[in-house]
């Protein structure tokens, strides 16, 4: 075991155990279970409503699981004697009071776990807002609150951060900016969680994935694995004799579409072996190479199972 | 793949220790937290400038014109501003914690502090104190200075030391007024709602129990005394031989509808989801 391990009683892992939300009648979590490990980014990847944001608040205490457990470190979050250096949290970019600057809101946070004003600089100048620190938060942009909110997330340098949209609102610099943030702090061995709908943002910064819809999971694995599983193996080829060609490769568990003429969509097989066919009956390609698939097909072809999400788009605000 | 990832790169991150969450941080984050608006300035000017300045101006115009028969003491007389700036104190409870919720900063302050009645319990007391402070400062300036005004007619020399006044001006304006604020903090924790709290408070807390003596019934006239609006009253009264309550069951009930309140407050909070 690891020396600096023994500190600490539990490694800082989020663990969430048949998780159920309810608002009513509405089920906004449904016996979600699966773990967020430390020294990674882990995406949470789901479309609005899906209960992303039900579960991150269940996370912080915020809101009560109608049953089932969310822990961070083996313990409920409201066990901690220092919350804030434990899990920094940025939950809606609308966490703070109008009329407050951006100074005073994290100052008074601050006080509660008696961190000192230099800290307090210094996320300011992590997340840019030195110039705009002292000016009352009703002013700002959706990007500076979102800024803001991340300085919250910082404040208490804590082990697990839990971020909910994080890049909504942010310019293409501030898009770059937090991805490389992320990444660092998930390097220094934090466990870093972060939300999305945007399938291409997750790509680019997670190394794992859970996937949800409707509240219920759909996915747990690394994003490499997420993208390989679905909607890849796909090989496209084109050829003036495409229905020869289809043919030829007919074979067990391989399927074959033709989206247009003279094309065929080949799966459960690889290129390299439509090549050598065409090759062994002299039939002519103008075109072969092999979709990877992106994640946002992978997205779109799990969620596409969640049925009602598409007939209801509302319900409980992601 | 991850696991991998991990025992290659057995990076472990311990937060720092020193950082803890306690009592008194969360009275110095509310105390931060109720100065860093303007809105606290801008209301506290308010009351302070509607009960002292409703006192000096009557202070200083009169000329002995209420006749001995009304019964009138002075105090009474220069110290109904300061009585009715009350309200924009309880107001000002309100808004110290529905401004939480309407804002959505409640998330920031329940996320750093999960236990939650913490919270309420620091607001509370830094409300209550910073209250109490003012109220002292313009109570003791405003009989002072109207004091001064109205010597040499009917309704000047009076002391501190005169049967009841530094009773009155203790009880009466400084603990009945931290009282009604206190009120008004409850009811915006139980309500959470800026304009239901404050309709509830102008409305059900002080409005009510002065029309329910317009109705017929006796039982409701014996009652409307133990009203949380109504039972600091006794304290302002120098007369208090015909009233309902004495002046200690008048603190008892102050300290029955304080713990109720919070009490309530402290349950909802903890049930509710933020």
């Amino acid at each position: 075991m690891n020396p600096a391990l023994r500190g600490r009683s539990v490694v800082d892992m989020i663990e969430i155990e048949h998780l159920t939300k309810r608002y009513g009648k509405k089920t906004a979590v449904d016996d979600l279970s699966f773990t967020v490990k430390p020294g990674a980014v882990t995406g949470f990847l789901g479309p609005n409503g899906a209960g992303k944001s039900t579960t991150m608040r269940a996370i912080v205490g915020l809101d009560a699981p109608t049953s089932g457990v969310a822990r961070v470190g083996g313990k409920h979050y409201s066990q901690f004697r220092s919350p804030l250096t434990e899990v920094g949290a940025l939950l809606e970019a609308k966490s703070v009071h109008a009329g407050r600057s951006a100074y005073k809101h994290l100052l008074a946070l601050a006080h509660t776990h008696a961190i000192p004003k230099r800290r307090v600089s210094e996320v300011i100048d992590v997340v840019g807002l030195s110039d705009v620190a002292g000016k009352r938060v009703g002013g700002f942009s959706l990007g500076m609150g979102q800024r803001l909110g991340i300085a919250v997330a910082l404040l208490g340098d804590p082990a697990v951060l839990i971020l909910d949209e994080p890049v909504n609102g942010l310019d293409p610099d501030g898009v770059r900016w937090i991805r490389e943030l992320l990444k660092g702090l998930a390097a220094e061995g934090r466990t870093v969680f972060l939300s999305s709908h945007l399938m291409s943002e997750l790509a680019q910064t997670a190394e794992h994935l859970v996937v949800v819809g409707q509240g219920r999971l759909l996915a747990d694995t690394t994003v490499e694995d997420f993208i390989d599983g679905r909607g890849a193996g796909r090989v496209r080829v084109s050829s003036p004799d495409a229905a020869a060609l289809a043919e030829c490769l007919r074979g067990p568990g391989v399927s074959i579409t033709s989206p247009q003429s003279g094309v065929l969509e080949i799966q459960g097989t690889e290129a390299a072996a439509v090549g050598q066919a065409a090759a062994a009956h002299g039939i002519v390609l103008h075109e072969l190479r092999t979709d990877r698939g992106s994640l946002e097909d992978a997205f779109m072809e799990i969620t596409a199972d969640s049925v009602e999400y598409h007939q209801s788009k509302e319900g409980v605000s992601a | 793949m991850t696991t991998a990832l991990m025992t290659e790169n057995p990076a472990v991150y311990t937060p720092p220790a020193q950082y803890k969450l306690s009592a008194a941080g969360l009275l110095r984050g509310e105390w931060t937290k109720f100065w860093s608006l303007r809105s606290s300035w801008i209301v506290l000017v308010c009351a302070a400038v509607f009960g002292a300045g409703i006192a000096v101006a009557v202070a200083a115009t009169y000329d002995g014109g209420i006749p001995p028969e009304a019964g009138l003491h002075p105090i009474d007389f220069t110290m109904v501003g300061v009585g009715l700036s009350a309200v924009f104190i309880a107001i000002l409870g309100v808004l110290f914690i529905t401004g939480e919720y309407s804002t959505g900063s409640i998330r920031s302050t329940m996320a750093a502090a999960p236990k939650r009645t913490g919270v309420l319990w620091a607001k509370a007391a830094v409300f209550g104190a910073i209250v109490f402070a003012m109220y002292a400062t313009v109570v003791g300036a405003t009989f002072l200075v109207t004091q001064v005004l109205l010597d040499g007619t009917d309704m000047g020399g009076v002391s501190l030391s005169d049967p009841d006044v530094l009773r009155v001006l203790a009880g009466g304006y400084v603990a009945a007024t931290v009282y009604l604020g206190l009120l008004g903090l409850a009811v915006g924790a139980i309500l959470r709602n800026s304009a239901g709290a404050i309709g509830f408070y102008i409305g059900v807390i002080i409005i009510l129990p002065n029309l329910a003596g317009l109705l017929p019934w006796e039982w409701v006239g014996d009652i409307t005394p133990y009203a949380p609006g109504n039972v600091a009253n006794v304290l302002s009264t120098f007369d208090t031989a015909g009233t309902a309550l004495s002046v200690g069951q008048a603190w008892l009930w102050m300290g029955i509808w304080t713990v109720f309140s919070f009490g309530l407050a402290a349950v909802l909070l903890k049930r509710r989801d933020v």
